[in-house]
């Protein structure tokens, strides 16, 4: 059969034909197969054979009549094949009248058991019905319409938005028939292929005289009341957004050129294509009512198409012409004016065949036929074009209200708002173009990117993410993130933003990860952070149930009978966890390495001996006792060894005070408490404070402070320490001041060389002062007046006072009891009968002290000054030496606070022991020696601040 | 002291105790370093500040016998410096008159 499209159904008919023939006529016509089919002597039997069995055909398939046409869109398989099957049409006499028949039938009845189905093969041969002409009609218009566009010198992308495809296209849906009956998959070329092949055949046929076609006119009654109905059969217009002309961007270029011609073209056109059905309808004279009824609510519905997208290309150019009223009425009338309805521009175009002829000249041919048969159509079918021509034309009066005839003139001004549109809307349509060229391009990269979509499984996925995380998951995530942490609570605290918590995100298992800066932008990686967040609490959770499930199968263990011999709950239980290694990575391998070591050994067996003294010590560092261990002094490396593991404690306790627990849950804040505890005392005894004095020279403190980095731990240990830890600490820095390398090397400052050992005890001095002075200057300023006498008298007694006081570190020191002092006795001033005020004998141990300090000061306080000293060392004036006030400065401070507790004659001697170099910087000041003004301004300061301090001043001093 | 306690288990640990310490640096290609070491690695990477590198060129004469070719000392000064690791030889503590 004939059905689902096969390539070549008669092959198969035949096929069939032969079997049945050679089963039915026996034996006997075996060997003499003659087959008579497809000629003049066939006897039709073949016929007869090719029915039997088809009767369920129709229910299977469906009515003949009924069937759904509406998959037919290409229309194009038996155009193609008609040309080389003439030889069909001998015997198409008797099947096409009954196939006629049939089409004729109401649409109701079915086709009964005994007919001939409707779609063999002969009958879409024959199919001489308008319905399978309709097409080939599109067609043709298409292809016109292509041409036109070709020769207007565009692209021929307008054409595929046509009036006339679209149109057609629309409409050959549901008239066709059995075009899609034999057709396979076409590609796109074959179709155009088959288009062409099949035009040219019409045109060939057009030539021949037309018949005329006798319409019945109680149609146009029933014609009348569909249109009012609103064409049930019609298919949908198409939305205004799909319409040629409010898309297609040539066309306006084309209106703006060839404006009226190509109104009349497109009126040739349509009535090219009213004349072609009309043609083809008057051929098909076996055509019954039905089809023509079904022809002409097309040809109605083509119509009302028509004049609906007049009326949407008219709405757009008012839309386009907002801009000046006068013009929108001047473009309104030529539209109006330009009103395409059958009938009319029928008129039209006869009244102008040349302008016809000169723009479109290879449809004259065509031409010809169609006006010599246009006379000759049915009244009936003119009367209708004029009705629906009229009711068109009264819709524009209605919308438009005025229609003049258009003048040249109204053209030409037309015509220059034409191109200002015109630019306007190119530009719209170039912007337009560009989205999509860029929506494009972007669809085209996500369907590539999109190629190895799903390829993982979601378990994949999350098996992968599961090994990323474990690399991320640690037991310490500060400690591993931590400069990103450190450097992130800076970042915030110096752009004043509150510092906020630390970024960890934690697992109450105890792992961990660092989760980095903070940040600051908003977006992808922010919510990949958040996913990543989620997913990684949501598999150490999992981790967590499933440890939890294996605990409580634990609890199971022996419920069924004791299965081995020792329990699980022998095992001592642990009761105390003590860090073996403060360092993590502490393996066995490595602990024998310098076992062997005899001077460990020898500290092995000290350590003990020393355990014991050091509660007897406790009670103060100046405390002597008799049976003393005397030591070797501290190494530089074993400094550093000490220095490096004081560090790991600090951070392990800077790592504690981080996190506490919440002080609810008692027993693990006890812990914490503790454990810090434990540090804490770790630390203390790591910097060997309680250690007696005499131990070693220098103390081992001292040893500790000696590398810069010991001088800076001291600020980061004593937040940890009691304010009477942190005072034992000041007196033993005080008690062994002379110690300290920045006192011993001082004196090689006092050289005008830059020698790589003058740059290192420079850099130490640097840091004492700045870390080590720094972390007990607190202490000193809340210590009260006993306490400073006996720091006093300790580094008096205890410390060569003439040498410290030469040095940087000692004169600040000594400043800074001397300032303490003098704040205590103004606040003894301040406050009468306050009884915190001191006892008078610790006053008058104060004034001792501070007489004994002047008394060792006094005979050489000259050289206090650095600048004198390197004066005499280089052998000129003081005052020419280079930063000499930059270095004298705290000198000067510190006389100033000297001069404050001094007594009268105590500030005479001084005075007098300074008048010289005092007169000096003035006298260098004020006759100009000094050309830098810093420098200038300098000087005389440090000479205020000491005479200031005795109530003088500077500009006192007569020159 | 205690092995243990002294903290010092792998080579490594000896370099850490010259953390922002002075060390003495030599290097492939007959330089030498002295700087304040302020980190390392596993590689032997280093960061050291206030660096003196001591290029050693060794000046071959012709026809001289081997050995007896003159050297020359080169030297320059960094404020901070990154050394590769690959080219560190040996690290040590300067030299304590």
């Amino acid at each position: 059969m004939s059905f689902f499209g096969f390539e070549q159904p008669l092959n198969l008919e035949s096929e069939k034909r032969k079997f049945r023939g050679s089963g039915g006529a026996g034996k006997e016509s075996e060997d003499i197969a003659v087959y008579t089919w497809g000629e003049e002597s066939y006897d039709g039997l073949g016929e007869e054979l090719q029915e039997r069995g088809d009767e369920l055909n129709d229910e299977t398939f469906g009515g003949a009549g009924v069937v759904g046409k509406d998959f037919d869109f290409s229309n194009t398989g038996h155009i193609a094949e008609k040309p080389p099957k003439p030889a069909d049409a001998s015997r198409d006499v008797r099947p096409l009248s009954q196939m006629s028949e049939q089409q004729a039938l109401p649409v109701a009845s079915q086709p009964s058991a005994s007919s001939r189905p409707v779609h063999t093969l002969e009958s879409v041969w024959d199919d001489k019905s308008p319905f399978s002409v309709l097409p080939r009609m599109n067609v043709n218009g298409a292809s016109r319409t292509d041409l036109h566009m070709v020769a207007q010198s565009h692209t021929p992308q307008p054409a595929r938005f046509s009036p006339f495809t679209l149109d057609n296209d629309v409409q050959s849906g549901p008239l066709s028939l059995g075009g899609s009956l034999h057709q396979g998959a076409h590609t796109l070329e074959e179709i155009e292929a088959e288009m062409r092949a099949a035009t040219v055949a019409r045109l060939q046929q057009q030539q021949q005289p037309q018949p005329q076609q006798q319409l019945p006119l109680s149609h146009s009654g029933q014609l009348r009341t569909q249109v009012r109905q609103g064409t049930p059969h019609a298919t949908p217009t198409p939305p205004p957004r799909l319409h040629p002309h409010s898309q297609s961007p040539r066309f306006h270029h084309q209106q703006q050129h060839h404006q009226i011609q190509l109104i009349q073209l497109q009126q040739q056109q349509q009535q090219q294509q009213e004349q072609q059905r009309q043609f083809f309808e008057l051929q098909e004279l076996r055509a019954r009512e039905r089809q023509q009824l079904l022809q002409l609510e097309e040809r109605l519905h083509l119509e009302e198409l028509e004049r609906e997208r007049q009326r949407q290309m008219r709405q757009q150019q008012q839309q386009l012409q907002n801009v000046n009223i006068h013009n929108q009425l001047l473009h309104q009338r030529h539209a109006s004016g330009g009103v395409i309805s059958p009938a009319l521009s029928d008129r039209q175009r006869r009244a102008s065949p040349v302008v016809n002829n000169h723009h479109n000249q290879s449809q004259i041919p065509l031409d010809m036929p169609f006006r010599q048969s246009l006379p000759y159509l049915p009244q009936d079918i003119q009367l209708q074009q004029r009705l629906l021509a009229e009711m068109a034309q009264e819709e524009f009066l209605r919308n438009m209200q005025a229609t003049a005839p258009q003048t040249e003139r109204e053209v030409r001004e037309e015509r220059e708002l034409q191109e200002l549109l015109r630019a306007e809307a190119m530009r719209k349509i170039m912007e337009a173009e560009r989205m999509e060229e860029k929506r494009r391009r972007k669809h085209a990269k996500i369907a590539h990117m999109s190629r190895y979509n799903d390829l993982m499984t979601q378990s994949d996925k999350d098996f992968i993410t599961r090994i990323q995380v474990s690399q991320l998951v640690t037991q310490d995530p500060y400690a591993d993130d931590f400069y990103a942490q450190v450097y992130g609570a800076i970042l915030s605290s110096k752009m004043g933003v509150q510092p906020q918590d630390e970024r960890v995100l934690k697992f109450g298992s105890g792992g961990g990860v660092g989760l980095g800066l903070a940040q600051k932008i908003p977006g992808r990686r922010q919510s990949a952070m958040q996913r990543m967040e989620a997913q990684v609490e949501r598999i150490v959770n999992n981790a967590r149930l499933r440890e939890k499930e294996k605990i409580s199968l634990n609890n199971l263990q022996g419920a069924l009978g004791k299965t081995s011999g020792r329990s699980y709950k022998a095992a001592p239980r642990q009761l105390l966890q003590v860090d073996s290694s403060t360092s993590p990575t502490l393996s066995p391998a490595h602990a024998h390495i310098s076992k062997a070591d005899a001077l460990s050994l020898r500290n092995g067996e000290g350590a003990a001996r020393e355990a014991a003294k050091i509660g007897r010590e406790a009670l103060g560092t100046a405390a002597h006792t008799g049976d003393l261990v005397h030591k070797d002094p501290l190494t530089h490396r074993e400094a550093l060894v000490i220095i490096e593991r004081l560090y790991d404690v600090v951070l392990d306790i800077e790592q504690l005070r981080r996190d506490p627990p919440r002080p609810e849950e008692e027993r693990e804040y006890q812990a914490w408490e503790a454990d810090c505890g434990f540090h804490v005392a770790q630390l203390w005894d790591g910097l060997r404070v309680m250690v007696p004095l005499e131990t070693s020279i220098p103390h081992p403190f001292v040893s500790l402070l000696t590398p810069i980095k010991g001088k800076r731990l001291l600020p980061r240990v004593v937040p940890h320490l009691s304010t009477q830890q942190m005072l034992t600490v000041l007196t033993l820095l005080v008690a062994c001041f002379s110690q300290l390398d920045v006192v011993i090397k001082a004196p090689v400052l006092d050289s005008l060389q830059q020698t790589q050992e003058d740059k290192e005890v420079e850099d130490q001095t640097q840091a004492f002062m700045l870390h080590t002075i720094h972390s007990i200057l607190p202490v000193v300023a809340k210590a009260g007046l006993r306490l400073v006498s006996g720091l006093l008298g300790l580094l008096l007694e205890r410390s060569d006072i003439v040498a410290i006081a030469r040095t940087r570190p000692g004169l600040a020191l000594l400043t800074l009891f001397l300032s303490r002092v003098e704040v205590i006795k103004q606040n003894i001033a301040a406050a009468t009968e306050s009884s915190e005020a001191p006892a008078l004998e610790e006053h008058d141990q104060w004034q001792l002290m501070f007489d004994h300090l002047f008394q060792l000061l006094m005979p050489n306080i000259l050289l206090l000054f650095p600048s004198i000293r390197l004066s005499a060392v280089v052998g000129m004036p003081f005052s020419n030496i280079p930063q000499a006030d930059v270095m004298d400065q705290p000198v000067w401070q510190y006389l100033a606070a000297m001069a404050l507790h001094a007594s009268a004659e105590q500030q005479q001697l001084l005075v007098t022991s300074l008048r010289e170099i005092v007169l000096e910087n003035v006298t260098s000041v004020h006759k100009g020696w000094i050309t830098d003004d810093e420098a200038r301004k300098m000087r005389l300061a440090n000479v205020n601040i000491f005479l200031h301090a005795l109530g003088l001043d500077s500009s006192q001093i007569a020159m | 002291m205690d092995p243990a306690s002294s903290g010092i288990q792998e080579p490594f640990d000896l370099i850490r105790l010259s953390l922002s310490e002075r060390v003495f640096v030599k290097l492939r290609g007959d330089r030498e370093l002295t700087g304040v070491l302020h980190a390392y690695d596993g590689h032997m990477n280093l960061i050291l500040s206030d660096v003196e590198e001591t290029i050693m060129i060794v000046d071959q004469v012709e026809g001289a016998p081997e050995g007896k070719g003159t050297v020359n000392v080169a030297k320059r000064k960094m404020e901070m410096l990154f050394v590769r690791g690959d080219g560190v030889i040996l690290v040590s503590p300067p030299s304590r008159t």
